[in-house]
């Protein structure tokens, strides 16, 4: 885009950058060059930095694992804004708050500046020389499988060059862990549908069931999903789409529900079931084996299973049959227990039954690159890696965007056992929980200063690649990019192949490319104007991206569901450690603008909260404000309560992502962490932990604390004010509605 | 005119601004929010925290009721005592209503807080004293005090986190009032654009920062004088009028099957800002 013709004023056309040399100097910062100020005379400038007039880059945003496109708002070398990026599919120029707060990931007072090494108690600054040397010295002599390399979800060209790396060190121990990764509905979508990730089309359905998906706040894809959520409410058809959420606990989904229905813990799948059954009864024709399978679910006896009454089944049923196409999902409340996997089997089974697959639930598009396709993972692969590591396997651990310290249940004891493992390397934008216990912290680029690219795991609509560029200059000379340090490891083994990579730039450069025509661009394409236009456009859309068909069958072989689990006496109670939109597993926990964003449920900010029934508190005399110790088999918080009626009464919840004892100001020392206490059960299936599962007593300590929160002191009453009205949707015109 | 008479009539000689005679021309600001769409997910407000330069104040200062959210979402319940919140919560996105006759203007002793051609109730950070009238006045509760002087405060904008500050947006100092502005930086920008090539600013071509984020486009802003904007149209199709303070909707027999309604129109503020009611399904 940086041709002859461009027009000084025209500031809001996007630019690409031409290099890591043309890279603008930010008030106060270095150049990449030579790490000294620069004072910048604006007689003769670049023709994009005008000051005061904003310059506009396009990026991808790494707050979550969504990809969604962002368009950067740059003045002065500083970027300020981001905005969402209208030509992805994915998020259509749309953001969520934890993506807003990407400019605090970046500016973060908090970030590691330099290479720690960690000499008794303390860290020393070092040169990445040194460190590098480190690494080379200690890797020497050590075989592959003496090594680890643990990492969260990655994709792109930085997984391909991780690959490469593996492999010239011979380690096949890539562990790869998400911590609220949604691994057993992966599987199970696999088994229904014949691929982990389908794509789903809540736009193109009339009725949207939903088992404990909280698609408008942290599942998969929200930007995405609740754009789609807009136009089902708009109407398919001019039908206004009627959303059914069933959970234990309300998410922000629940809230936006139409019917939000509260199940006991753990019988989703009997009421997926029970509903089938229904179906059934109303004259829907089921298969023999769905029929046989679903027989001995009959209305009266779900509901006594599930609590949910044998009425509501039967009106759930008839609009379901009434009103097609719809769509079922099954979310991480369903999937959260040891038989998680049958569970969200039953559930898919109901897409199958309504005949939905195909129509609201089709097949993605596929990035032809399958070496670039995410990596994914969770528990089962860590749960390997701490046995290895308990085990004294490795003599090398290396970590990446990942932080098992604070996110693995204090049972499985990671820490301990990651102290076992001789030379613990952690690349880190923060000393997060995990960093503390390296013995070498290597300071990474935060994604505003950093090349790559991103391979989102659900895809929108056709496949793209995201290009991740650096919005402005490096902030601190001594950070690196992850692709930069994998690079500089790779030479210490073949430096031969690589030598021609100055940087990760180079190498993502020549990589695109090499595949200019595959990845859209004409085969005659100047390079420069097609590395340009992509870089300008922050997506490569693919043309010939293939859709595969969806193959999965509605087989029911082999899915028996467990009878509602029993109250356990000692501990009577389920924790569901919930999910919020914002703080997600805690990575992000350290931006302020996410800390004071008030829980939209609860309006809490800054802390953590137990939530808990009225009826269940007053049964055991607690009130808000009350701290109350949640002790299960495996440790205990404490924590203020919060009443809370969107949650059933043998349940309580408490957020993860708060809790920290390091990360950094605006993190540690607020809230407690769930993850610390929880019982460490797996889905008996895809051996995935069942986060729902930890059994909890409480117990009131005597201390009281006046709750921060945003709502006032009459809650969420309107007092007989009319503020937030509704309307029953037999009493509204929709129909002239603009 | 007696103090007994005027306690009595008020809303008979409250003056509605600007008067009748040429108003807003040619811009007035307002917005349509849809509540069916709004999922309550925050993604504005922290928009807000990011274009407007609003500090982080910390836990403490937030228990005292000294957050500076210029957006908030409210959430609320329905009050029949079901055991269940089972047809969910409702969100509402609340900010500076705008108003036409605005009750926070009237009060303020310095003038501070005035109403701009264009419909923004505007307010003037350095002619402001912090009497607070303006914030006891206002019915909707969303003018923010500076009790604080945030710039010099510890880790609200630390080194590096002040480099995100918006260069077109004031930081305000200790003892100010402040609120939203309908992203009035952005408005003036569209403005002088749109001056300087001899025509009025497109339908759609400023977008508040709020409305730019919304992952479910429930915000819609624009010129409602012009009879073509989408807001308008909004407005126009929901039968909400922006100088009454009741409509002739709501005045049939039975109501009415529209959505659109004002927060407390009855109060005689006028505000620029239509929400349309959420929706639940009957049928299930």
């Amino acid at each position: 885009m940086m041709n002859s013709d461009f027009d000084r004023r025209d500031f809001l056309k996007v630019l690409g950058w031409g290099g890591a040399s043309v890279a603008l100097a930010g008030c106060g910062n270095g150049m990449v060059e030579n790490g000294k100020e620069t004072v910048v005379s604006y007689v003769e400038t670049n023709d994009y930095m005008i000051p005061s007039i904003s310059v506009y880059f396009n990026s991808t945003c790494a707050q979550c694992d969504a990809g969604c496109s962002i368009t950067g708002r740059i003045r002065e070398g500083r970027v300020l804004k981001l905005e969402g990026n209208p030509e992805s599919a994915i998020n259509r120029g749309k953001t969520c708050g934890l993506g807003q707060a990407g400019v605090q990931n970046h500016y973060n007072p908090d970030r590691v500046r330099s290479p720690l090494l960690r000499t008794g108690d303390s860290g020393e600054a070092i040169t990445w020389e040194k460190a590098y040397a480190l690494i080379g010295e200690k890797m020497h002599g050590v075989s592959g499988d003496e090594v680890a390399f643990l990492t969260g979800g990655m994709s792109g060209h930085l997984k391909v060059l991780l690959g490469n790396y593996l492999d010239s060190i011979g380690c096949k121990n890539h562990v790869v862990y998400e911590a609220i990764a949604p691994a057993v509905v992966r599987a199970a979508n696999k088994k229904s549908y014949g691929v982990e990730m389908p794509r789903i089309n809540i736009n193109r359905a009339k009725v949207v069931l939903s088992f404990g998906a909280d698609f408008l706040g942290a599942w998969v894809s929200p930007v995405h999903f609740s754009q789609q959520y807009a136009q089902f409410r708009k109407g398919v058809d001019g039908q206004r789409g009627v959303l059914v959420q069933i959970e234990s606990k309300m998410t922000i989904t629940g809230a936006n529900a139409d019917r939000w229905l509260v199940v006991r813990p753990g019988t989703e799948g009997i009421l997926a079931f029970g509903i089938i059954n229904a179906l059934g009864t109303q004259g829907l024709k089921l298969s023999a084996d769905i029929a046989a399978a679903v027989k001995a679910y009959d209305k009266e006896r779900v509901s006594k299973d599930t609590g949910v009454s044998a009425e509501q089944i039967d009106k759930i049923a008839a609009l379901l049959k009434a009103r097609t196409p719809s769509l079922v999902l099954a979310g991480g409340a369903a999937e959260g227990y040891a038989h998680g996997s049958q569970n969200a089997a039953a559930i898919n089974l109901l897409n199958h039954v309504l005949g939905n697959v195909g129509k609201t639930i089709e097949a993605a598009a596929v990035v032809p690159f399958p070496q670039m396709e995410p990596a994914t993972g969770n528990t089962a692969a860590l749960k390997k890696l701490n046995d290895d590591l308990a085990a004294g396997k490795y003599k090398v651990l290396f970590s990446y965007a990942a932080n098992p310290v604070f996110t693995a249940p204090g049972a499985m004891k990671f820490k301990e056992n990651m102290a076992k493992a001789g030379f613990k390397v952690v690349f880190a934008q923060y000393l997060d929980e995990t960093a503390l216990q390296a013995d070498l912290v290597l300071p990474l680029n935060s994604p505003l200063e950093d090349w790559g690219t991103q391979v989102p795991e659900y895809m929108a609509e056709g496949a793209q690649i995201n290009i991740l560029q650096p919005l402005m200059e490096k902030l601190h000379p001594e950070t690196s990019g992850m692709g930069d340090i994998l690079l500089a490891l790779i030479k210490q083994r073949r430096a031969e192949d690589y030598k021609k990579f100055d940087d990760y730039y180079s190498y993502l450069r020549t990589a695109l490319l090499q595949n200019k025509v595959a990845l859209g661009g004409a085969g005659n394409a100047d390079d420069d104007v097609f590395w340009n236009e992509t870089l300008s456009r922050g997506i490569i859309k693919l043309p010939g991206a293939t859709h595969a068909a969806l193959s999965g069958k509605s087989a029911v072989a082999g899915l028996s569901l467990p009878a509602p689990a029993s109250i356990d006496a000692q501990y009577p109670l389920q924790l569901i450690p919930s999910v919020n939109a914002s703080l997600r597993d805690g990575r992000n926990t350290n931006q302020p603008w996410l800390q004071e964003s008030p829980d939209p449920m609860t309006t809490i900010v800054w802390d953590s909260w137990m939530e808990i029934h009225p009826s269940k508190a007053a049964e055991l005399g607690i009130s808000e404000g009350d701290i109350v110790e949640v002790a299960g088999k495996n440790g205990s918080v404490k924590v203020q309560a919060y009443l809370f009626s969107g949650i059933h009464p043998d349940a309580i919840s408490i957020p993860l992502g708060r809790g920290h004892e390091a990360l950094g100001r605006y993190a540690k020392g607020y809230g407690v962490n769930p993850f610390q206490i929880l019982d460490v059960v797996f889905d008996k299936e895809t051996g995935e932990l069942a986060l729902h599962e930890t059994r909890v007593k409480i117990s009131k300590t005597g201390e009281r604390v006046i709750v921060v929160k945003d709502e006032g002191p009459v809650g969420g009453r309107q007092m007989g004010q009319k503020i937030a009205p509704k309307l029953p949707s037999d009493k509204v015109n929709l129909s002239g509605e603009i | 005119m007696s103090i007994s008479t005027l306690f009595e009539n008020y809303s008979e000689y409250r003056h509605i601004h600007p008067v009748d005679d040429v108003p807003h021309n040619p811009y007035k600001w307002a917005m349509a929010i849809d509540l069916d769409a709004c999922s309550g997910c925050n993604a504005c407000s922290v928009a807000c925290y990011a274009e407007n330069n609003l500090p982080v104040v910390g836990r403490e200062k937030f228990a005292h009721g000294q957050a500076m959210h210029w957006m908030r979402i409210e959430r609320y319940w329905d009050e029949d005592g079901r055991e269940f919140p089972d047809q969910g919560a409702r969100f509402l996105p609340m900010m500076c209503q705008q108003c036409e006759a605005a009750p926070c203007e009237t009060v303020c002793p310095v003038g501070a807080t005035n109403h701009t051609p264009d419909g923004i109730n505007s307010q003037i950070y350095n002619r402001c004293i912090g009497s607070r009238y303006c914030s006891a006045n206002c019915p909707y509760k969303v003018r923010y005090f500076n009790w604080w002087d945030y710039p010099t405060t510890d880790n609200v904008w630390p080194a590096e986190m002040n480099q995100q500050l918006n260069p077109d947006v004031t930081v305000r100092g200790k003892g100010v009032m402040e609120k939203c502005t309908f992203c009035i930086q952005r408005v003036t920008v569209a403005k002088n654009d749109a001056k300087t090539q001899g025509r009025l600013v497109r339908d759609g071509e400023v977008q508040t920062a709020c409305q730019q984020a919304c992952p479910t486009s429930a915000i819609t802003f624009g010129n409602l004088v012009d009879p073509n904007s989408t807001v308008h149209r909004k407005w126009q199709a929901q039968q909400v009028e922006l100088d009454k303070d009741e409509q002739t909707k709501d005045m049939a027999e039975g109501g009415s099957e529209l959505r659109g309604y004002r927060i407390y129109e009855q109060l005689r503020p006028f505000p620029s800002v239509m929400y349309m009611e959420r929706v639940r399904e009957s049928a299930i």
